[in-house]
């Protein structure tokens, strides 16, 4: 649709957020079996592949965000974001994974990393920060391979980025913000070193967090709150093992008033319009403030998708 | 995709093929794989960019919260070395957003690569002026601090002063409670090392001011100094002027 253009090149993050929605919904079965194959098919054909020219080699695999260019290392480069989505959408459709090529999306992610730690998204160069830190974390842990990432530079980057309020900014000596909270956090406990923080730091980490609780959650203090906040500080609040501390019934309140009642989805504040992103966040930040199994804080899926990852890993 | 299809269809390094990356920027800002054929284009031109900052700046203006803009601002700084125009542009965002992460993010860059320190701490007395609640301003004090001068206990006693001008004027103020509290805790000070402030904090609970954060701030300073009922107290306070967080005060009662 024309007012979604200016979104193709995160086309792949659109179907995630559909299908995990309709995952987190228990309504999956609405996609008929030929669609999931066809589903998985589109998926795979973004998968950006080698080719016979040896110059350019692998630091270009990934996962492309749309079909408007050809999945070759020959015109495209990989995006570290659309490799995260593409994985976790394959899990979601029930994929084995088998035709995600490992040895290049690790030499993909190798070749994002800078020395401070950080990741950039793609090879042709980007901004580097937490969320594509995030996004290399989740990509190795669902592989269950490690090379893409060096686990002590990215920990120590993570920590670096940890301001002087206790949450976590997207760099070092930026601002501490929930969204880069939330990815410090899921990174720092799928690479298994969230455990290991002192315990004053965890305490201090907890409190900035249960901070950003107004009504709903905001990602800063003395900003406004925002739906997509409930998941990114109501998981890091799971994570943290401190969601029990928030209040249920303030923040679903909040969330209800986010919801259309027309259209359905979630906006960001109330009477808004809704959209994809903020849908499919007000629901799963619905989903941690209601239930208490039904949704991975750190790889953002359903725990129905997480036990068919671990299925296929062991 | 037609577009697609016509740039392939062109050789890079062509002034129409420049022409095409703006249309298509204007089609779509967040389109990253553009942002870099761009790039590709104004190398193999080798254009005078100063024609480039001004369309940059335009993007901002209109688009001023997208990754791609900001991250090519960066990479024409650093092929110009040139970082004279971003501390205006950056304050001329920030005045319509002053909490725009975008900006803050790059003028922090250009401020590490460049050192124009000065004026900087000026800059931030004006923002917190208009709004003593921009966070954004208190983590660039932190900031700017950092980078020029050492966390030594002269400097912590100094900021804390600073911070309880702007708690006293407005004693709900998350941010300037998280500036005082933060200072101390991250550079690894413990409170009896600033008894200043310590009573600075007890006279406005004294002068029976109402702020959560007072309240804990009271609390931990009092359980650091074992009285432990007084920091008990306190969080009967938080429970109930800070009931939204109610089941986390009382967590924090019973570890006492």
């Amino acid at each position: 649709p024309e007012l979604y253009q200016g979104i193709d090149s995160s086309r792949l993050t659109i179907l995630y957020f559909g299908l995990s929605g309709l995952d987190l919904l228990g309504e999956l079965d609405n996609i008929s079996d030929t669609q999931k194959s066809e589903i998985i098919e589109w998926i795979y054909s973004l998968q950006v592949k080698p080719s016979d020219n040896t110059n350019i080699g692998t630091a270009r695999c990934g996962f492309y965000a749309t079909d408007s260019l050809p999945a070759s290392v020959d015109e495209n480069y990989g995006h570290v974001a659309m490799t995260y989505v593409a994985l976790c959408s394959l899990l979601i459709m029930g994929d084995d994974l088998k035709r995600v090529d490992r040895d290049c999306i690790m030499a993909g992610l190798q070749a994002l990393q800078l020395p401070n730690g950080a990741f950039q998204c793609s090879a042709f160069g980007s901004e580097s920060d937490t969320r594509f830190v995030y996004c290399a974390a989740c990509i190795c842990y669902m592989l269950k391979d490690w090379r893409g990432l060096d686990r002590t530079a990215t920990t120590n980057f993570l920590l670096a980025s940890q301001s002087y309020e206790g949450g976590f900014a997207q760099n070092v000596g930026r601002e501490a913000h929930g969204g880069s909270t939330f990815c410090s956090l899921a990174a720092l406990h799928l690479m298994g070193t969230l455990e290991t923080l002192p315990d004053e730091n965890l305490a201090k980490i907890r409190e900035w967090c249960l901070r950003r609780q107004v009504t709903g959650f905001n990602g800063r203090p003395n900003k406004p709150v925002d739906t997509c906040y409930s998941f990114w500080v109501g998981a890091s609040l799971s994570m943290l093992n401190a969601k029990q501390y928030l209040n249920k019934e303030c923040n679903f309140s909040f969330l209800m008033t986010t919801q259309d009642n027309y259209i359905g989805g979630f906006s960001k504040w109330p009477n808004q319009l809704p959209d994809a992103l903020h849908s499919y966040f007000g629901l799963a930040g619905l989903l941690l403030a209601t239930e208490d199994e039904a949704l991975h804080p750190a790889l953002n899926i359903s725990m129905r998708a997480f036990r068919h990852l671990e299925c296929l890993q062991s | 995709k037609q577009w697609y299809q016509r740039r392939v269809a062109i050789t890079a390094g062509s002034e129409r093929a420049l022409k095409l990356t703006t249309d298509a920027i204007d089609l779509n800002t967040a389109n990253y794989t553009v942002w870099h054929y761009r790039r590709e284009i104004l190398k193999a031109l080798k254009c005078d960019l100063e024609d480039e900052f001004r369309f940059t700046a335009q993007v901002i203006e209109s688009q001023p919260k997208s990754y791609q803009v900001w991250h090519h601002r960066r990479c024409l700084i650093q092929m110009t070395k040139d970082p004279s125009r971003e501390l205006g542009l950056t304050e001329s965002t920030l005045s319509d957003d002053a909490k725009n992460y975008h900006a803050w993010d790059h003028r922090q860059w250009v401020l590490e690569q460049y050192g124009l320190w000065d004026g900087e701490f000026d800059y931030i007395e004006m923002l917190l002026q208009r709004d003593l609640r921009n966070n954004s301003a208190w983590n660039h004090r932190y900031f700017v601090v950092n980078s020029t001068d050492k966390w030594n206990h002269e400097t912590v006693k100094k900021e804390l002063e600073y911070a309880a001008k702007y708690i006293r004027k407005a004693p709900n103020n998350e941010s300037s409670w998280n500036y005082a509290n933060g200072i101390i805790k991250k550079n690894k000070f413990s409170y009896d090392e600033f008894p200043e402030f310590i009573d600075f904090c007890i006279k406005l609970d004294e002068d029976k001011i109402l702020s959560p954060f007072l309240y804990s701030t009271l609390a931990d300073i009092y359980q650091a100094s074992g009285k432990s009922k007084r920091a008990h107290e306190l969080y009967e306070k938080l429970k109930e002027c800070d009931s939204i967080r109610e089941k986390y005060w009382i967590y924090k009662q019973n570890l006492l």
